[in-house]
């Protein structure tokens, strides 16, 4: 059968055109009922039980569910509980589900696609039986309405054929819209509002709890607390004549009251304020809004403000303490800001939040608030029976909706993480917040696997070189176990032209695509997850422990793949030739850093080994000083480990990391081989070779930097990287040897973050690396825990005819999705981390005070910023505006004879506090200089708490150092970038 | 991966297809009566008129003595496309249409019974929605069997593309325009089934060496699937002729 | 057409026959030969219609654009006629061979549309003076059996008659530019007032006579030929009201000649009147038969028959 689909559509150029569309129907489609006389199934086709029990005691008789779309919208979450089975989804509600949300229609797949779950999708839209046409002046959603309708009478019809009356299973429509479910029981269909179906549901604990509190927040005008939105067709004409603007809303967060909206045509952010100037946004939302004239403007308030503890009830106050303090009171102009007000919402952002439930006071209560960790999120209400149990939980919630007369959005109850202030629940916090993917690895991944005990096959040896009778040992840091690379270096025969020695170097890295071949289930999930996340005490692996930390792992004396770039290099450093290959190794050692370098430093070691090492620690020195004449910045961040207790996994006592040579040696090395495989790939796939840049940073980024180093003294020439390597070097402060770190730490923070992209979207120049001061860059050397480097060695495979090529990796767009995906996962890695050691730092500090020194970070106008170098700690030490007076121009505060400004040293006591369970935060207060009435006084002299001095056994952390940290900022410490 | 959608999970295409089917082709022959022959072919919503005039004496200069001269002109009605077209021939894209008809038409006729003349071979797309090239040619294959011009074999043409279904790949027949601008690649084949010979091959976009052979055998078995339509449409013309036309006018 | 070949006894034949109103193939002299006539059988176009008069094949596909209207007639839309005369009708065509008679055409066409009593381009006006509709009527000429203009005009007027602007809301924006929205409902559309749309008629002075809708054989005793091009009659498009209208008199919108020969002005006039009774009945015909075709085709989709038959 054969029909057309025709609709109008604008295009680009404004025309509009006709379009039409062939549209097949078929008679070949099943019902996937195993009670169906008619359809020719084949066994695994079945897919709805012949018999399905009944969860529901208002239908005490075997059913079949469908939903319309809305069900599937809202009510995701219930969906995705076991509940529910033997569910029929239409074709016309995926294809809206889709259409509306992603993130839903993915979700919804998953369900689908559990077996477990008896959820059939039926192809309704090209059943001839089943298919709709849209009639003249019907509205697209009617239309939907009636293809749902007309599905489901078909099954019902269709169920009964052969069957014996009672014997086979009857359909039951869910729908919230009250209109359709009329319509349908009109057409003798069976229907029933999710609302009522689920709470006639037995046996499922908890499932109401998830039940969507959707209601269309518009409608709600009784009561008002809020003004209603505009209409989308009012916020698109407002748009188009320029009356409003739309921007992504971003709370403040400090005072829960406030908010900006960044918008092209205004050079400063759009402050919005009040309950009312936000009008509902959420972080993150698209909004409208309406740019009040410029005598109403304001400045930001620079107060901080919380939500207060209770429940106010459905009651807006605290604005006018708000609006008063951001009158222009002194009417600088530059602190004026334009403000305005939210209009609307285009579209919202919302996604699960982590957090903890307030429990109301009255005992039985099941409306309860709750309360988002992070804090530019609104309290929501929710409605829970079990708060009991959740009152001491961190919990995950979804926002459903937020109509105008309540004062916090309605949101439900999705799950609990575990109870609060245990570790795993305060990891699984921080994974979920930076949306890092941590699910255990499904079984069609594991599936991917080799067995566990295979051993490397005797014709993929005889493919390879084989350098297993080469000498190659791994330099890595303590506790590591997915070595992914090692190294050897030995004298060749014969000498350069210039009379120099020759050296053949070679860095050999884990194979891993030999595992994760392309377009598997593995691949695609270690694309999706794109890096390993180091957290404090836990590693979230991206490709399963066995091949992470077995199979792949390069251990010591043990036969490895490997994929070898080899060089030939002359004993000034002066690369002659490189070779790429796969390769069998073995390694002689596996090493840690300190290792390495007591065998370097011990001259009674003769050995292979020792040689090597020496060979290599020379070769890299020279390497290094090259790069540093090319311009390469040395930058520095603050980086630390903890030492745990081996029990309680708790951190007990927190250091700096050791720098060795060896660790420069290393990352040296990896360098060179990053670049020799950028080069090559970027010559073999102009369109598609995946690269590594750095933009150099604009100036203006510098220009709070500058006037700090101007007030010590130093000019700092930031022109060019060379200029500023140079003058970094030469900022030296006698007698302060922390200065220049500190120079470096701040001067890394003025640097744009490094990215991933592929060939074909950028020109040549654009390739540049601005922190390594290299041309070209790539990642190739930690396949284990990054996929930019699975990538990498598929090209390079590719290359060297070594592997096929496949489409995809062909693909510039596609490379370019891909790109975009590791970016955003290794930033949020790094952000999991950096929050990971907040974490930790706080329990290291739950029961301790501590006085130490402290830098000045940088001068704010109610506070300084301070880093304590002994635990790479910072945080805002408080100064009170009675005593303190701000100087805005030069960047520091002053107090009398007391001044206080960038660079300057300080003593700080550190103390935690913990009065908001959530937002545990660290104190700093000033201990010297001292400043009468504001300082911090010790009691008596002996006062320091040290309560890890206890001979308490201490440990190393079980897993692998975080090389990375801050990923893309490039630092001497950091083996590779 | 280039073009997920194109199949759903339930290995649908967009319209409804599955990846080894073919558009609804309908067609008739002799619907002028001017030309030598003439054929009607609609593939979906493609819709093409091929005449065919001939053989005749060609003239001087393009005249050969080895066999007849294949003259083909291809051209594209100005309402045949979604937004409209401004001339219907001499574009670069029909010159090079016509070109590629008589790549393929002239390896279906059997050129060297009519030495020193020509064949005048014309194909006007009244509808355009995807394969326009591949209908031209199995409309002009008819043609020429209404023109009674002997033929090797049908000429068939049929396109293929790529799309992916739960990570396998999974060619599609007989691409429609919106399949064909999700960007994949194309693969147009003409043939002569009945010798599994190919007398055209074009692709655009770029498509992995491993992954040709799937793609050019779904179009080769689309022209076969083709071939059995065309062979049916022509017998059922010549019988209806048969009873009707011709014997009325004797 | 070329290659036709008449003795001088037949050509006294048909002359007699034409003087004495009673054509060769026994039609009278304003009797039309047999039409074939189909509507919306492009499906991309906006309107489209197919009509086949002996063996001449004229299809025509009406498609939108939009456009700025000229600063002249703020409130008008635009009309551009074009001809294409495919390949397929002849071997001469081929390139640009049959690019003359096409223009010819076009120009016949544009002319008798060009007044507005003929064609009213106010309904095409979306936003006065910032945004109109612009209709691409094209013409392509897929098999010639004489009486080209003629069965061009026909096809044209049925195409038009099929054709369905999409409804549009337009709002004016600051800075003086037009808002278009457009529904999602595909049945949201107008159709087109063109009762009045002109037709033409071939006017063959065989002798002393003329008639329309020369058969070849006709058009090889004639010397020369009148074109008029006549103003139809909107009462046949509306039933419904139909006695709320009276009758319009045609109007004359162009008049043109063609061939070789001259003619007396008496025979002018006596043509131009014969051409009025001949457009009028082909008019009543031609929307009688428009008017059963969409009755029969409610809703935007019908089953089309096309080339297949």
């Amino acid at each position: 059968m054969w029909t057309t689909k025709t609709f109008l559509t604008k295009t680009k150029r404004g025309n509009i055109l006709k379009i039409v569309r062939e549209h097949y129907l078929r008679d070949d489609l099943l019902c996937g009922s195993s009670a169906c006389n008619i359809c020719p199934h084949k066994d695994e086709e079945y897919v709805l039980d012949s018999k399905p029990d009944s969860v529901c005691a208002l239908f005490d008789y075997p059913h079949y569910l469908l939903l319309d779309t809305n069900v599937v919208l809202h009510q995701i979450d219930v969906l995705e509980e076991d509940a529910l089975k033997n569910v029929i989804m239409l074709q016309t509600v995926l294809e809206e589900v889709k259409h509306q949300n992603t993130a839903i229609f993915q979700r919804i797949l998953e369900v689908i696609n559990n077996k477990k779950r008896k959820f059939y999708s039926f192809v309704n839209e090209h059943h001839k039986d089943t298919y709709v046409e849209r009639n003249p002046g019907e509205k697209q959603n009617d239309r939907n309405d009636r293809a749902i309708r007309k599905a489901a009478s078909w099954y019902a019809l269709h169920l009964s054929v052969n069957n014996v009356a009672g014997q086979f299973p009857q359909i039951v429509l869910l729908t919230d819209d009250e209109n359709n479910r009329k319509i349908a029981q009109e057409e003798g269909i069976v229907c029933c509002s999710v609302k009522d179906y689920i709470e006639n549901v037995n046996g499922f604990v908890g499932l109401i709890d998830k039940l969507s509190k959707n209601v269309i927040p518009e409608t709600c005008s009784k009561d008002a607390l809020y003004p209603a939105h505009f209409t989308p067709t009012q916020i698109h004409t407002g748009i188009r004549n320029g009356k409003l603007y739309q921007g992504t809303f971003h709370a403040s967060r400090d005072n829960f009251l406030e908010g900006t909206v960044s918008v092209n045509r205004f050079e400063k952010p759009i402050l919005l304020q009040g309950h009312i100037g936000i009008n509902r946004a959420v972080d993150g939302d698209l909004v409208a809004i309406e740019v009040f004239p410029e005598e109403e403007w304001r400045k930001p308030s620079d107060i901080v403000l919380e939500d207060k503890a209770d429940d106010p009830g459905d009651l807006l106050e605290e604005e006018s303490a708000l609006l008063s303090s951001a009158k222009p009171l002194d009417s600088s102009k530059d602190e004026i800001t334009p403000t305005g007000k939210v209009v609307g919402i285009i579209r919202r952002k919302w996604r699960q939040y982590c957090g903890i439930l307030m429990p109301s006071k009255f005992p039985g209560a099941t409306r309860h608030l709750f309360t988002p960790a992070e804090k530019r999120i609104p309290r929501v209400r929710i409605e829970t029976r079990q708060s009991d149990v959740l009152a001491s939980q961190r919990i995950l919630v979804a926002l459903d909706s937020w109509p105008r007369n309540s004062r916090y959005p309605l949101g439900h109850f999705v799950r609990a993480l575990g109870p609060i202030g245990d570790k795993d629940a305060e990891n699984e916090v921080i994974l979920l917040e930076h949306d890092v993917p941590h699910a255990r690895f499904s079984e069609a991944v594991l599936a991917c696997l080799p067995p566990n005990d295979w051993t490397i096959p005797e014709e993929e040896i005889k493919k390879r070189v084989d350098l297993r009778s080469i000498c190659i040992c791994s330099v890595d840091p303590p506790g590591c176990t997915d070595i992914d690379d090692a190294l050897h270096a030995r004298p060749i025969d014969g000498v350069t032209a210039d009379g120099l020695k020759k050296y053949e170097v070679g860095v050999h890295i884990a194979d891993v695509t030999y595992f994760v071949r392309p377009n598997t289930a593995l691949d695609k999930e270690a694309a999706s997850r794109s890096t390993t996340v180091y957290l404090v005490d836990r590693r979230i692996d991206m490709v399963p422990d066995l091949l992470s930390s077995n199979l792949c792992s390069l251990r010591g004396g043990e036969e490895r793949l490997a994929f070898s770039c080899v060089w030939e290099i002359d004993e000034n450093a002066n690369v002659l030739s490189t070779k790429f290959h796969k390769s069998v190794i073995k390694s002689a050692a596996a090493m840690t850093y300190e290792e390495a370098q007591i065998t370097i430093d011990n001259s009674s070691r003769k050995d292979e080994i020792a040689r090597s090492l020496r060979t290599l620690n020379a070769l890299a020195k020279k390497l290094k000083q090259k790069r540093l004449d090319n311009g390469a910045l040395l930058l520095a961040s603050p980086e630390i480990r903890f030492q745990v207790d081996s029990e309680t996994h708790d951190p007990v006592e927190v250091q700096a990391k050791k720098i060795m040579d060896t660790n420069s040696m290393v990352e040296e090395f990896m360098l060179l081989a990053n670049v020799s495989v950028a080069e090559k790939l970027a010559e073999e796939f102009p369109q598609c070779a995946l690269l590594r840049r750095h933009p150099s940073p604009p100036p203006a980024n510098f220009t709070t930097f500058l006037k700090a180093t101007r007030q010590q003294g130093f000019e700092i020439d930031v022109s060019t990287n060379k200029s500023f390597s140079k003058s970094l070097d030469e900022a030296v402060l006698p007698g302060r040897p922390f200065f220049n770190t500190m120079l470096r730490i701040m001067a890394t923070r003025c640097m744009q973050q490094a990215v991933y992209f592929s060939s074909g979207t950028l020109s040549h120049p654009d390739y540049y690396h601005y922190g390594l001061a290299c041309p070209i860059y790539t990642h190739f050397t930690s396949p284990i825990r990054r996929y930019a480097d699975v990538i990498v060695h598929r090209l390079l495979a590719a290359c060297i005819g070594e592997d096929v090529t496949h489409a995809s990796l062909l693909d510039t767009k596609q490379a370019d999705s891909i790109c975009d995906n590791l970016n955003y996962r290794h930033r949020q890695a790094q952000y999991a981390g950096r929050a990971s050691v907040a974490l930790n730092t706080h329990i290291l500090f739950k029961n301790r005070i501590e006085i130490e020194s402290a830098v000045v970070l940088s001068v704010k106008r109610n506070a300084l910023q301070v880093l304590i170098p002994k635990y790479g700690l910072e945080g805002p030490l408080y100064l009170p505006s009675d005593k303190f007076t701000y100087n805005e121009e030069e960047h520091y505060q002053i107090c009398s004879d007391v001044t206080l400004k960038t660079f300057d040293e300080l003593t700080v006591r550190l103390t935690l506090d913990s009065t908001n369970l959530q937002h545990r935060k660290l104190v700093f207060q000033l201990v010297k200089p001292h400043v009468p009435g504001f300082s911090y006084v010790p009691e008596d002299s002996g006062m320091e708490v040290e309560s890890v001095a206890s001979a308490e056994e201490v440990k190393e952390t079980p897993i692998k150092k975080r090389k990375e940290t801050k990923q893309s900022k490039p630092k001497k410490k950091s083996k590779n970038q | 991966m280039p073009g997920p959608d194109l199949l759903s999970s339930q290995g649908l295409r967009l319209d409804g297809r599955r990846p080894n089917e073919l558009r609804r082709i309908r067609c008739k022959l002799g619907v002028f009566t001017q030309p030598d022959g003439s054929a009607y072919l609609e593939q979906g919503n493609t819709k093409v008129l091929a005449a065919v005039y001939g053989p005749h004496q060609a003239s001087k200069s393009k005249s050969t003595t080895e066999g007849v001269v294949v003259n083909c002109q291809y051209s594209m009605a100005t309402f045949s496309t979604g937004e409209r077209k401004n001339r219907p021939r001499g574009d670069r894209k029909s010159q090079e249409m016509s070109l590629h008809l008589r790549q393929a038409l002239t390896a279906a006729i059997k050129t060297e019974l009519y030495p020193r003349s020509q064949i005048d071979i014309y194909v006007e797309v009244l509808q355009a929605d995807g394969g326009a090239y591949c209908a031209g040619v199995n409309a002009a294959s008819l043609a020429l069997i209404d023109a009674g011009i002997p033929l090797r074999a049908y000429a068939c043409a049929c396109s293929a593309s790529m799309a992916w279904r739960n990570g396998e790949p999974e060619p599609l027949l007989d691409v429609g325009h919106v399949e064909e601008a999700a960007g994949g690649v194309v693969l147009t084949v003409a043939s002569l089934p009945n010798t599994g010979s190919i007398a055209l091959l074009e692709m655009s976009h770029r498509l992995h060496m491993d992954y040709f052979k799937v793609v050019l055998s779904r179009a080769m078995q689309g022209c076969r699937d083709i071939e059995i339509i065309l062979d049916k449409a022509v017998r059922d013309h010549l019988a209806e002729g048969w009873t009707k036309q011709d014997v009325v006018t004797i | 057409m070329a290659g036709l070949l008449l003795s001088p006894t037949e050509k006294v034949f048909i002359l007699h026959g034409v003087q004495d109103d009673y054509r060769s193939d026994g039609r009278s002299n304003i009797d039309y030969r047999p039409m074939e006539l189909e509507t919306d059988v492009v499906s991309h176009a906006s309107g489209s219609a197919r009509l086949r008069l002996a063996n001449t094949d004229i299809l025509v596909g009406v498609k939108t654009e939009i456009d700025v209207p000229k600063p002249d007639k703020p409130d008008c839309g635009k009309l551009e006629f074009f001809v294409d005369c495919s390949a397929n009708a002849t071997p001469e065509f081929e390139g640009r061979g049959g690019e003359q008679l096409a223009n010819s055409i076009s120009n016949m066409m544009q002319k008798a549309y060009h007044s507005s009593q003929a064609f009213n381009l106010k309904q095409l006006c979306i936003f006065e003076g910032k945004q109109c509709w612009k209709l691409y009527i094209d013409i392509l000429i897929l098999e010639c059996g004489g009486n080209l203009c003629d069965a061009v005009s026909l096809a044209v007027k049925a195409a038009l008659f099929n054709t369905r602007i999409p409804f549009v809301k337009a709002a004016l924006m600051d800075g003086g530019n037009i808002d278009l929205q457009l529904s999602d409902d595909p049945y949201d559309s107008k159709l087109l007032d063109v009762g009045s749309a002109p037709l033409l008629v071939t006017l063959c002075k065989i002798g002393d006579k003329c008639v329309v809708d020369p058969s070849a054989e006709e058009e090889n005793c004639s010397v020369i030929s009148l074109i008029v091009g006549l103003t139809g009659d909107r009462k046949y498009y509306y039933p419904k009201d139909a006695d709320k209208q009276q009758s319009v008199e045609s109007k004359c919108t162009t008049i043109g000649m063609n061939g070789p020969g001259s003619v007396a002005p008496k025979t002018l006039k006596d043509a131009i009147n014969q051409g009025i009774v001949a457009a009028k009945s082909l008019d009543e015909a031609l929307g009688q038969a428009l008017l059963k075709e969409r009755q029969q085709n409610i809703g935007i989709k019908k089953h089309s028959y096309g080339f297949l038959k």
